[in-house]
Formats: C-alpha cells, sequence, structure tokens
C-alpha cells in the first residue's frame, strides 16, 4: 500500500517526463543493496572494535608476563601458559573473595525480588492510607545520587553496629527504588479480575499475593533479579565504605586492590586480567541467558 | 498541602526522628572513647590484639607472623596479623568505627593527625629499651614532647647499579659517582640501547635525596625552606638531565616503581631504599646489583630515611599486651631478623654492628643514617607532599621556581 | 469491564466486608521498603548533612557532645579558602566538567548512530549487533577500568597499533598534559596570556582551566563512552522503533533526502529519547568514582581527580569528615542543577514566529489555520499536507 501511494505521489509530482516504472525500481534497489552492504561494513567494523579487548584479555590470561608485555596484540598466546589462573586461585585470597561476592549477590538478590514486590503490590492495588505519600517518598528517593550516599551510608553502618559484618554489607543494598516502580507498574497492568475472583474465594492478601498474582509477574521478577544480580555483583564503593576485614572482601574490591598492585610489585598483567575476566563471567553468563529480557527492559525505561 | 509537599515534610520529619533515635540508642559501638592513658595507665584484659601491618611484600608478612605468632605462645595472650590492602584507610575506618586495631604501623606524618584527635595511647616512655632507639627516630614520633610509639625499623636511600650493564659499559669501582658531575657522566655512559642511566619513581620520596644534597630540604628550624634555592638548584639539574634522556622517571619507562624499572633492566641505576632487596630477589633474582651511597652535591652528602612506629590505638582493650608484643618486635634479635628477611635496618643502635657484619653489602644504607633527612611530622603534611608529588609528575615541561613556590606556601600554612 | 465497575465500589469497602485486612496488610508490605530505604537513604543524608556543618574529627559519634556546630565553615574552605582544599576541589572540578563536556555529547552521538545503523539492520543481524554493542555495559566498572590499563599502557595495545600506522603514542595513563594545551603547544604556545595567567577561580588559573582534559583522563572518557553506548543505544532503538513509518512516507514523498529526513522528522521525534539520555548521562557523569579509585586514584598530577573522589579521600584518608561532606553535597546540589536546567532547555517550547512563517500557507482559507496547525504538529518539509492525503485516500478508494 505504502508503495503504491508513492509512485501514485511520484507520478503526481511536477518533475519532468516520469521514467519507466522497471527503472525507477532497478535504480533504487541496487542503490538500496549498496548502502545496505554499506551499513553492514560500518556495524561489522564498530562491533569488531567492541568485542577485540574482551578478547585481548581472555588471551592474555593465558599468556606469560613477559610475553603479554612483548606481544600484547596477538589473540594466540604463542606459549599457552595458566600461572596466572594458578596464582589466583592457589595462592591468592581470590577464592574468598569469590565466595563473598556470590554470597552478598545471592542474599541480596532474594530479598530484594521479595520485598521490593511486596511493596509493589501493595502500591498498586492495595488501598491504605498514606500510600500516595509513600509513593511520593519512593520516587524522591530515586534522585539521590549515589555518590552523595558513601560518607552517609559509612556513618549510619557506624551507628547501628553493623560495621565490617555481612549484615552491613547486604542491608543497605536491599531495597531499590527503582526497582519498586518497576513492580508497581507491572502489578497495574495485570487485570483486576483475577484478583477478585481469588478474594472471593476466600483467600487473604498475602495468600492473593503470593500465589495469584506473583507466578504472574514473572517477567517483572526476572528484570528485577537481573538488575540486581548485576548491580550487586558489581557494587564497588559500598563494599569499600560497609568492610575493612580481608575476610568479607568481595570481587570488586579484590580486583581493585590488584590493580593497585597488592599481590605483587609488578605489573602482572595475565594475574590482573584473569582475575577481571572471572569476575566477569558470571554476570556475562546471565548476560547472554536472559538477553532478550535486559534488552528488553532497557528499551522499555524510557517509557517511564 | 499538595501531595507532592507532604511527601517532602513527611520524608524529613521521617529523617529527623530517625536521627534522633539513632542518636540516643545506636550508641553501643560508640561509646565516648576511652580516656585510658593519659595518666599512664594501660588498659588491661583477656581479649585478643590484633596487629595491622602494610607490607613490603610476601618476605615481610611471613616473618611477621612468625615472630607474632611466636610472642602468643610466649605470652599466653592471642595475637592476629592483619594485612592491609591500603593502611591509611583501614586506619582511618577503624578509627571512625570506634574499632582500630590495637597495634598498627604508623607513619610519621600520620602521627600528628591521629594523636591530635586522640586516637593514640604514648608509650614510647614506658619501653624497656626506649634508650636504644636512634634520637632521629624517636624525634620523628614525638608529637607535643611524648614519645608515642615504637619505632620498628628503618631505611634509608642508596645508589643501586646494576653490575652487569656497568661491566658492559666498561665502568670500574673507580667509577662509581661521588659528585653530581661523577653522576652525570656516569648515567651518560650508561644510556644506551633503550637502557636510562638512572631512573627513579617520580615523588618527593626519591627527589628529595637531591634537594637534601643540594642543601636544601622541606622543613629546617621549624620553618618552611621549599622554594629557596638550594631546592631550585637540584630540581633544575634533575630536568636538565631528562632533557638529556640520562634520567627519567620509573613510570616514564613503563614500571610502577623504581625497582621494577631496575629490575626489569629498564634502566641502569635506581635510588631505592633497603626494600629492594627482598624485591629483588623475589622477582628479579638474575639481576646483580651493587649499593653505594648517593654522591655528593653541592652541599655534601644527602638522603633520605623512612620508618614506621608501631602506634597503639587508645581504645585499645589490651594495652598491656600490645605493650609487650611491641616491645617484642623491637628487640635486639628480632629486629635482626627482620633484617635477614626482608633487609630493613634495626631501629636500635645496639644493633648496628651485628647488622654491618651479617649485611657488608648494604653498609652503604646504615651510613645515610648519619646525614639522612625525614618527613617532617606536622599535621596535614601528607597532603603537602601528595600534592607535591603530582607537581613533580610534571617536572619535566614544568618550572622549578613555580612548583617550590606551590609547596612552600602550603608548607607555611602547616608549619604556623 | 467488570473492573472498571469494581473499581469504585473498592474504595467505599475497606473498613468491612473481605476487604478488612487492607490496610494492615497494606502496610506490612511496604514496612520492609520503607524501613530500609528510611535507614539507609534518608537518614545518612541528614547524618552527612549534619556532619557537613559539623567539626566532628572522626572518632567517636557524630552525634555527640563534644561536637559542634560550624555553619557554613566546611563549605567555604573547599570553595572560598585560599589553601590546599579549595585547590583540590577546583581541580577535581575542573577535571570532571571536561570529562562531562566530551561524554555527554560524544556517548550521545555514538548512540544515536549506533542506533540509527542496527535499526536499518534486517531483523537477523540486529540481535548479534545489539549484544555486541551492549556487552560492555553489563560488566563491573572495575573489570572494565583494569582491561583498560592493560590495552593503555605503554607497551599495550593501543600504544602497537598507533605505531602501526606511524603514530608514536603517549604512555596514556602517565601523562598528565592537557589536550588543550597540547594543541595549543603544537603551535608555539606554551604559556598563557597575562590574563588568564592572573586571575583564578577556585584556586586554579583560568590558564589552567583550560588545559582540557588530560592524555590520562582522555583514557577514562574514551572508557566511558565504551562502556555507556550500549544502553542509550537501546534507548534510542526502541524510540526509534516507535516513530510511524507514515511520517517518513509523507517526507519521503515531499523530497526530502535521507539527511533532511533524519533532522527534521526522526531527530524531533526522539526528543523524549534524547532528554533521558542527556539526563542520565549527566548524573552519570558527575559520579565519576570506581574508575578512579581502582586507576589512577587522581593521579597523574591529580588530573584524574574527580569531586566524588575528593569527597572519599577528604573523609577516609584525611579525616576531613566535615569537608568531604560538604564536597558530596555540593555535588549533589550540582546535579539537580543541572538536571533542571537540562529539563529546561529540552522543554516543548511553541514554535517561534519566525519558524510558523515558514510553513505559512500563501493561498489558503482560514478555517482553521494552516500555520497554526503546522506549527504545532512535527515540522514537515514545506509542503500541504493536505495533497499527498487526499491522494492516498483517493488511491485506497479506488483500487479494488
Amino acid at each position: 500500500m505504502t508503495g503504491t501511494s508513492i509512485d501514485q505521489a511520484r507520478r503526481a509530482a511536477p518533475q519532468g517526463p516520469p521514467p519507466p516504472r522497471e527503472e525507477i525500481k532497478a535504480r533504487r534497489s541496487t542503490a538500496k543493496v549498496g548502502w545496505q552492504i554499506a551499513l553492514y561494513a560500518v556495524l561489522i567494523v564498530i562491533s569488531l572494535i567492541y568485542i577485540y579487548p574482551f578478547l585481548v584479555q581472555v588471551s592474555t590470561s593465558f599468556k606469560t608476563d613477559a610475553e603479554a608485555a612483548v606481544s600484547p596484540v596477538s589473540l594466540i598466546p604463542q606459549v599457552w601458559s595458566t600461572a596466572a589462573y594458578e596464582r589466583l586461585f592457589l595462592r591468592s585470597d581470590f577464592p574468598v573473595w569469590f565466595r563473598n561476592s556470590a554470597i552478598v549477590t545471592i542474599c541480596v538478590t532474594l530479598l530484594r525480588v521479595f520485598f521490593v514486590s511486596l511493596a509493589g503490590y501493595a502500591l498498586a492495588r492495595l488501598q491504605f492510607r498514606g500510600r500516595g505519600f509513600v509513593f511520593a517518598a519512593v520516587i524522591a528517593v530515586m534522585a539521590v545520587p549515589s555518590v552523595v550516599l558513601l560518607i552517609p551510608r559509612f556513618l549510619v553502618i557506624n551507628q547501628l553496629g553493623i560495621y565490617d559484618s555481612y549484615a552491613g554489607m547486604i542491608l543497605p543494598l536491599l531495597v531499590d527504588a527503582a526497582g519498586v516502580f518497576i513492580m508497581k507498574n507491572f502489578f497495574e497492568s495485570i487485570p483486576v479480575s483475577v484478583e477478585e475472583q481469588a478474594r472471593i474465594d476466600g483467600a487473604g492478601t498475602f495468600r492473593i499475593f503470593w500465589s495469584v498474582v506473583l507466578p504472574m509477574a514473572r517477567p517483572a521478577l526476572i528484570t528485577i533479579v537481573i538488575l540486581s544480580f548485576q548491580g550487586s555483583w558489581n557494587e564497588l564503593s559500598h563494599f569499600i565504605v560497609s568492610t575493612q576485614s580481608p575476610e568479607l572482601t568481595t570481587l570488586t574490591k579484590g580486583v581493585a586492590s590488584l590493580a593497585g598492585g597488592q599481590l605483587s610489585q609488578g605489573t602482572q598483567y595475565p594475574l590482573k586480567l584473569a582475575a577481571a575476566l572471572i569476575m566477569t563471567i558470571p554476570v556475562a553468563v546471565m548476560f547472554f541467558i536472559f538477553q532478550k529480557r535486559i534488552m528488553n527492559s532497557a528499551q522499555g525505561a524510557i517509557k517511564e | 498541602m499538595t501531595r507532592k509537599t507532604r511527601a517532602i515534610a513527611g520524608a524529613g520529619a521521617l529523617a529527623v526522628a530517625g536521627a534522633l533515635i539513632l542518636s540516643g540508642c545506636g550508641g553501643s559501638s560508640f561509646d565516648e572513647p576511652a580516656d585510658g592513658g593519659g595518666d599512664g595507665e594501660l588498659t588491661s584484659s583477656d581479649e585478643a590484639i590484633t596487629l595491622l601491618i602494610g607490607t613490603s611484600g610476601d618476605a615481610e608478612t611471613d616473618a611477621v607472623t612468625e615472630a607474632v605468632a611466636a610472642w602468643s605462645e610466649e605470652s599466653g595472650i592471642e595475637a592476629e596479623v592483619k594485612v592491609a590492602t591500603d593502611l591509611p584507610q583501614e586506619l582511618s575506618q577503624g578509627f571512625a568505627a570506634g574499632d582500630p586495631p590495637d597495634l598498627f604501623y604508623l607513619a610519621p606524618e600520620a602521627l600528628a593527625g591521629y594523636a591530635g584527635n586522640g586516637s593514640l595511647q604514648p608509650y614510647g616512655d614506658l619501653l624497656e629499651n626506649k634508650d636504644d632507639f636512634y634520637p632521629s627516630l624517636v624525634e620523628n614520633f614525638t608529637f607535643e614532647d611524648e614519645f608515642y610509639c615504637a619505632p620498628k625499623d628503618f631505611s634509608t636511600l642508596g645508589l643501586v647499579i646494576n653490575k652487569g650493564l656497568w661491566d658492559a659499559a666498561g665502568l670500574t669501582d673507580d667509577d662509581i659517582p661521588t659528585t653530581w658531575d661523577e653522576l652525570t657522566t656516569v648515567a651518560q655512559t650508561l644510556t644506551k640501547d633503550g637502557v636510562v642511566g638512572l631512573g627513579f619513581g617520580w615523588e618527593w620520596q626519591r627527589i628529595g635525596t637531591f634537594m637534601a644534597q643540594a642543601g636544601g630540604g622541606l622543613v629546617a628550624d621549624g620553618e618552611a625552606i621549599a622554594n629557596s634555592q638550594e631546592n631550585v638548584d637540584a630540581l633544575t639539574y634533575i630536568q636538565d638531565r631528562m632533557a638529556d634522556g640520562t634520567f627519567a622517571y620509573a613510570q616514564d619507562v613503563g614500571a610502577g616503581w623504581g625497582g621494577e624499572a631496575f629490575g626489569k633492566q629498564l634502566t641502569a641505576m635506581t635510588i631505592e631504599g633497603n626494600w629492594i632487596t627482598g624485591a629483588m630477589t623475589n622477582d628479579y633474582p638474575d639481576v646483580e646489583y651493587v649499593v653505594t651511597e648517593l654522591p655528593e652535591g653541592p652541599a655534601g652528602k644527602g638522603t633520605l630515611q623512612f620508618t614506621n612506629c608501631l602506634g597503639m590505638a587508645a581504645d585499645s582493650g589490651n594495652q598491656e599486651a600490645a605493650l609487650g608484643l611491641a616491645e617484642y618486635l623491637t628487640s635486639t634479635e628480632q629486629q635482626l631478623a627482620f633484617s635477614q628477611a626482608f633487609g630493613v635496618m634495626p631501629s636500635i643502635q645496639s644493633a648496628a654492628e651485628q647488622w654491618t657484619s651479617d649485611n657488608p653489602d648494604l653498609a652503604a644504607f646504615l651510613a645515610g643514617a648519619d646525614y639522612a633527612q625525614g618527613i617532617p611530622t606536622y599535621d596535614g603534611t601528607a597532603d603537602v607532599i601528595t600534592d607535591f608529588n603530582s607537581a613533580l609528575q610534571g617536572l619535566k615541561t614544568g618550572d622549578p621556581q613555580e612548583i617550590l613556590d606551590s609547596v612552600q606556601s602550603n608548607l607555611e600554612a602547616i608549619v604556623n | 469491564m467488570t473492573a472498571t465497575a469494581t473499581a469504585p465500589r473498592r474504595a467505599r469497602n475497606t473498613r468491612s466486608g473481605i476487604r478488612r485486612g487492607e490496610a494492615l496488610a497494606g502496610w506490612t508490605f511496604v514496612l520492609p521498603v520503607i524501613l530500609i530505604l528510611g535507614v539507609f537513604l534518608l537518614i545518612p543524608v541528614a547524618m552527612a548533612l549534619w556532619v557537613s556543618v559539623s567539626d566532628w574529627s572522626g572518632r567517636g559519634s557524630p552525634f555527640s557532645s563534644n561536637v559542634g556546630f560550624v555553619g557554613l565553615q566546611n563549605y567555604a574552605a573547599v570553595t572560598t579558602g585560599d589553601g590546599l582544599a579549595t585547590r583540590d576541589f577546583g581541580t577535581a572540578m575542573r577535571n570532571n566538567t571536561w570529562y562531562v563536556l566530551l561524554v555527554v555529547p560524544l556517548q550521545t552521538a555514538l548512540s544515536l548512530f549506533l542506533a540509527v545503523l542496527v535499526n536499518g539492520a534486517i531483523l537477523r543481524g540486529r540481535g548479534f549487533f545489539r549484544t555486541a554493542f551492549y556487552f560492555p555495559s553489563v560488566t563491573a566498572s572495575v573489570a572494565i577500568t583494569v582491561l583498560f590499563i592493560f590495552l593503555f599502557s605503554t607497551t599495550g595495545v593501543v600504544n602497537e597499533i598507533l605505531g602501526a600506522i606511524g603514530i608514536n603514542g603517549p604512555n596514556w595513563l602517565a601523562d598528565p598534559r592537557g589536550l588543550l594545551h597540547i594543541l595549543v603547544g603544537s603551535v608555539g604556545i606554551t604559556d598563557g596570556p597575562a590574563a588568564l595567567t592572573g586571575s583564578d577561580f577556585l584556586g586554579l588559573s583560568w590558564w589552567n582551566w583550560l588545559a582540557g582534559p588530560s592524555v590520562a583522563m582522555t583514557v577514562f572518557i574514551i572508557m566511558a563512552i565504551f562502556t555507556t553506548s550500549g544502553t542509550f543505544m537501546l534507548l534510542f532503538l526502541a524510540a526509534l522503533q516507535n516513530i510511524s513509518p507514515e511520517v517518513q512516507e509523507a517526507a519521503m514523498v515531499d523530497g526530502a533526502n535521507a539527511w533532511q529526513r533524519f533532522w527534521r522528522v526522526t531527530l524531533p521525534q526522539l526528543k523524549p529519547a534524547l532528554f533521558t539520555v542527556l539526563t542520565l548521562g549527566l548524573i552519570g557523569c558527575w559520579q565519576v568514582f570506581d574508575q578512579i579509585y581502582t586507576g589512577t586514584k587522581g593521579q597523574p598530577a591529580k588530573t584524574t581527580l574527580t569531586p566524588a573522589y575528593l569527597s572519599y579521600d577528604a573523609s577516609f584518608l584525611d579525616q576531613d569528615w566535615g569537608q568531604g561532606a560538604a564536597i558530596a553535597f555540593i555535588l549533589f546540589a550540582i546535579i539537580v542543577v543541572l538536571t533542571l536546567f537540562q529539563r529546561w532547555a529540552l522543554r516543548d517550547r511553541p514554535v517561534s514566529a519566525r519558524r510558523a512563517r515558514q510553513y505559512a500557507l500563501p493561498t489558503r482559507p482560514a478555517t482553521a489555520s494552516p500555520a497554526t496547525v503546522a506549527a504545532t504538529q512535527v515540522p514537515s518539509p514545506p509542503d500541504p499536507a493536505q495533497k499527498p492525503a487526499a491522494d492516498r485516500g483517493e488511491g485506497k478508494e479506488t483500487r479494488p
């Protein structure tokens, strides 16, 4: 239909004797193919630029220190060496870091999903006085940039006596205003009839939430899981201020200290890159599994 | 009120209420700081004690852990060694949280700050061997006429020469530079084939040796002398050599510090301290090297000395045990053992002879103790030095007088 | 249908019937969120505000009786004093300003460019390209910083590649020279004119303010663009896919080429997305901390110092808690002001009279004034909009 209107419009426009239809089409399609090829060429070059650093990272982690300094560009090591990984896993605190990151991330993700969906449901569906105020407060809180919270959070964690403990690392990360927002929006889009039905059948509020509505909120829940996993696994500044003992160091803090030359006096690139690589793997795995969902939710953010 | 105004008002009320509640009840880990010690009374209990160290490498970590374990067995008090990834930050956080380690490495420039706000327990006068410490070290750790903590060791800077490259360039022992001019010549000869003659870190902690040799320094007799002509001469000398290509910053040849540049044979000589021995043995065992005293400048010999003490926290619950540990770690036996392990020099004079006979190759470091300058101990010195170092990083294209004027104004602010 | 019917009834039955426990349930449900947000967000901010106007030295509780109120002294020390504190703050502000000035436009332009390209690709390839461009955004800033330190080291990948095309790459992360100074120095000007070196602002001479980002800071700028372009590309993609193809058609019909179509038709419709990207970019760029902490910690020569890192440094390393908190709040104020300003700058304004005249139609009956109609629509190439529609309408009717 659209093609027809363009053709008609062209015929109507005063542009001299109209060229035969086949010629137009042929001209347009070669030009079009040309443009497409150029487009793809540019896209491929740019995506190579984006992917290459990570490939270099993988290959360097298997090189020896000397080779990493001498031939950094090559993607295939001349001599395959797992020295970096050995040092990382056998002679450093890396396993401890990984364990701590895992503990914190799992706790934060599970609890955050729970709390945020509770609150989102209450704000979306339950009537109670002060509901508007709570929602406004949540929105206001979203505006505070995290850099402002560095010192304050340290002070509060101190006062509460949870400094240098798992509680101090996990509790402040448990709730995320954006998460409440997402869940609320989602719950509002679920038809009320489902809940009404359950209520008539005699279910209490929590029962309705847990057994009826929550299973339907799968897509939003997965979004929150992904966001909290990513957020807490990649968090650095909060862990800096909330802990000081080496037993509580997380991957981010540990890799940051590696970059500052902790395990060695020199520039041991394979070691640092191996650590950064292993740190990225869980998030990358999550990413590839939930790709579509992540990218759709990022695109959906604009509507909010 | 509109909903939004109500929301903001409500949030504000909540915040204020919460703050009041917290200040009232949350004081469990925030009791008023302990005052135990103003009158010489140390706290004592059955608590285990912790020692926080900033290590120079595995050698130091292992040596200290072993020593502390031995003391624990002997004394029956549990003690734990914690290795800091960032000592100043962890100390500061520990003090702010009211949970500092009992004993910790403390640098002279940090003394004024922590002593000033009451975080430290002075115990220098309670030490058995307090008269044995070098006077300059005791001075470094005296604040407002109180000897605060026991210096645990010290190091000076010397000139470290790569024997292999030295011999290959046809130089002999006679050519070891004793003046700036000789240094210039030697560096020139050694600068070839991608190797720079002399390399060092881009910081006052190395460049200060030249300033001392020229007759300058940072502070003298309680007055800031940063922008004196002598200092300008020193910086100009370095600048000229960098223009020649015979001197270079370690960072400019791609290394993290002078020792790395030296170990990777990117430079033929370097200015480093006692810790170079540990680093070379561990990381660059194939490089043969010689240590000599730094050459004399226009005003004679000059070098810098670095030291740390074992600070004691005022909030510690078992200060008596901490005192015992500090005495153990600074005893002659223990200090000689540490110097075997990671090359530092004992802070007590009675161990000097033994050390020199044990380490004939490193005698140059000990010789430096006679004329070494230390870091000024005013509160805020660390910041001034950091700022000075930032400016020094641009020395190649910068103006020495300008850089030093800026340091002078910063120093004057804290010296007065 | 039933949903709308029951909604009004719900509001009236909260006290009895099957909705009895709703208020209690409601409050219980939001309680965890309120508690945690309150305790770990609102109260900390209040506490920090107090610390910023007090003389707490870092030991003991900030609320204890021997901590005094000092008014705006900490703020003054950081902004108007003439010591190291002000100079450091000025340096941090300069570095971050250049960072923002370069990162925000570049990342917006790049992500828009990538979005347009990916949008033009056929469906199959799109997924691969989206993944490739978005992947860096998923990794931790710590990991990416470590990677970039390696890439930009003296003998690293970037310098090797530059060497292959004959350029001698600088020692990236150790080079404190400002880009503008290098540019100006290449034509022989090494010292600033007296006008610029004479006066200063926040402790730095204007000549220093105009030094541009240092070479080391440039590495961080490249890193920022690398990691955030993917996220913003997705935002633009969504917006692009929401543009109805009919407007594009109309433009094509009216003879606009691809370039004109992009600027006059596509771009204005992307305004909400543009606003989001600019806002998020601004807010993010003023909070650079992780990369600096992991990478250079403000060096070389303090040219990678940022206010966020300075706030941390002043508090945790120098024990100047009051000043650190003051810097954090000044940063907060800057972010808020910039966001509001940007909102104002990009607001939907009525078209100016001159613009409206461009679209004014010469001989039209004044029913609904076409000028105002055209003015309030998305600007389309100056052609009577009715003709093609009429053609289209006719085309639809006459086809079988």
